[in-house]
């Protein structure tokens, strides 16, 4: 206990006021939280019960159905594809970042600006760009390179396009975010030991940047499944993914439980692929520990 | 030589690939047919002139600002309250307390755009300016505890004790000392819940009524309805606040916060 602690405990007048003074400061917090975990709870209950009696029908029926089973294995195969796209087209760019010599902060608000604008202004940017009456299409009319429009969305290419575009900061700052903390005389030691750059890049950089990696890929993964608005726009009625199944659920015919069944199965999809990846990054850092000390 | 070709690239991969789409948006906002045409059509602000002058765009754009005003502070406040209890003293209860309150970051947002309906149909506040204010206080609460319980760990426990044991009162010592220490922390997180607050839509969508929406997710209705260019000037005009936003914090307290380690 610090002597702060003591004497906040003397003027408060022994134990029993500090604990209720620190109860109180939880309290708001607290209360949001409670409310939260309900509302997990709810949901995971309505969509066990039918009928006032305890029941997997809902899911059951979900996974009987050739196209239920096809929106739920889109929706991971399409987040683990822009989860992939993400990793590889932002690498590079964190990297960049990370040597770049002047200003970074300008360079940030460009990566930060995007992030924080709507996702509806995105994706409607994207709109605007790859639309039949598009900058892609009337450029391509006006050039005479072809002579109807070239559809680039209402398909899943549109989909990626636009989920990758939206979600790449989340990648490319938690890269960064571990690149600026590594010691930078550990790349100058293996250049100086005679390391080529590419040596060092892949035998030293790249593993000691996994983490940031792995981090990215999880936020990535969970916000592309959680997606609504840009797979409506984007993509179409076609091929729909889980949030737009749920959204119409919901919005359009009112079934709460099988939107709450659906959610819990987004969830489930998230945390098949969350944990693993949190369990294969402590490991990492334990085991970079070890060789580190 | 090669390597420093490559840096180059990349850093104009950003510079152009990271704004097109919002700087589109805006260029598309000032055509008269709102769409880009080469050659260029004729300039014109009619879309800004109909987004001005329809009460259902600025009564949404009311809702929206008075939610993200609202929702940062008092998620702010009650993050700021909690992680002055949290960071104090170091317990099993406050381990969880930590991992708990991020726990809402884990989940799409799809299916919290549900658990959070569930809530409100349970509890009453569906389709009210209150029930979207509380739900926007539980989704922002995470991203505004981070920065503050950042600062408060850097925070010199040693200036606290110094005050203290010069014959300072608490409330002289937290109003003095600790606040103004802490502020870097409380700026961001109320710069950064009043924009994610503010552009906020997949979880929102769900929880608007005949009688209340906000901006984003009026948006979003009208591209599905019919999408006239009116659309771009709205994006706009949120790409524009939201500029604003992120300026002041970088003139503030600097952008360093999103590039902040997670564990120390």
């Amino acid at each position: 206990m610090s002597l702060t602690d003591q004497a906040f405990k003397k003027k408060m007048h022994g134990p029993g006021r500090e604990v209720w003074g620190r109860v109180l400061l939880l309290a708001p917090a607290m209360v949001l939280l409670g409310l939260f975990c309900v509302s997990v709870v709810q949901l995971i209950a309505s969509s066990f019960i039918e009928e006032g009696r305890l029941s997997l029908s809902l899911y059951t029926d979900f996974f009987s159905r050739a196209d239920y089973r096809d929106i739920f294995l889109r929706t991971i195969r399409v987040s683990m594809l822009v989860a992939a796209l993400c990793v590889l087209l932002g690498y590079p760019v964190a990297y960049a970042m990370w040597r770049y010599k002047g200003n970074r902060s300008h360079l940030m608000i460009l990566i930060i600006l995007p992030w924080l604008v709507s996702i509806v202004v995105r994706t409607y940017g994207w709109m605007v760009i790859l639309g039949p009456k598009g900058l892609i299409n009337e450029f391509l009319a006006w050039a005479g390179l072809v002579e109807r429009p070239v559809r680039m969305m209402f398909n899943t290419t549109g989909v990626v396009v636009g989920l990758v575009h939206i979600l790449i900061p989340f990648m490319i700052i938690s890269i960064l975010s571990v690149m600026l903390h590594l010691d930078r005389r550990l790349e100058e030691a293996s250049a100086s030991l005679g390391a080529r750059s590419y040596h060092t890049f892949f035998r030293v950089t790249l593993p000691l940047t996994v983490p940031g990696i792995i981090t990215g890929t999880m936020l990535v993964y969970l916000m592309s499944t959680g997606a609504i608005v840009t797979p409506v726009l984007l993509g179409g009625v076609r091929d729909r993914m889980m949030g737009t199944q749920m959204y119409q659920e919901v919005i359009q015919t009112f079934n709460f439980q099988k939107a709450s069944m659906l959610a819990f199965l987004l969830l489930l999809a998230g945390l098949a692929v969350v944990l693993p990846l949190q369990m294969l990054e402590r490991k990492l850092s334990r085991f970079m520990d070890q060789r580190g000390s | 030589m090669l390597k420093q070709r490559w840096d180059t690239i990349g850093i104009w991969a950003v510079l152009l690939f990271m704004p097109a789409p919002i700087l589109i948006v805006a260029a598309a906002s000032f055509s008269h047919d709102g769409y880009i045409q080469f050659p260029a059509g004729e300039l014109s602000l009619r879309w800004y002139g109909e987004f001005l002058t329809d009460a259902r765009w600025l009564r949404a754009l009311l809702v929206s600002l008075g939610l993200a005003i609202a929702g940062a502070v008092l998620s702010t406040a009650a993050a700021f309250l909690a992680a002055l209890a949290v960071t104090r003293r170091q317990s099993a209860f406050t381990r969880y307390f930590e991992v708990a309150v991020m726990t809402p970051l884990l989940f799409p947002h799809a299916a919290l755009g549900v658990a959070m309906l569930s809530l409100l149909m349970m509890i009453g506040g569906y389709g009210t300016f209150a029930g979207l204010l509380l739900v926007h206080c539980i989704i922002t609460l995470p991203y505004a505890y981070r920065p503050i319980s950042v600062s408060l760990r850097k925070l010199d426990r040693e200036m606290e004790e110094a005050s203290m044991s010069m014959g300072a009162r608490n409330w002289y010592t937290f109003w003095h000392v600790t606040l103004p220490l802490v502020r870097p922390g409380i700026i961001t997180a109320l710069l950064f819940s009043f924009i994610l607050s503010f552009d906020e839509v997949t979880v929102t969508m769900f929880l608007v009524g005949p009688f209340i929406t906000t901006l984003p997710v009026e948006t979003y209705s009208f591209i599905q309805e019919s999408g006239t260019p009116v659309v771009a000037a709205i994006s706009t005009v949120l790409v524009v606040i939201t500029l604003l936003l992120v300026i002041l914090l970088e003139r503030l307290v600097g952008l360093e916060f999103f590039v902040e380690p997670d564990r120390k």
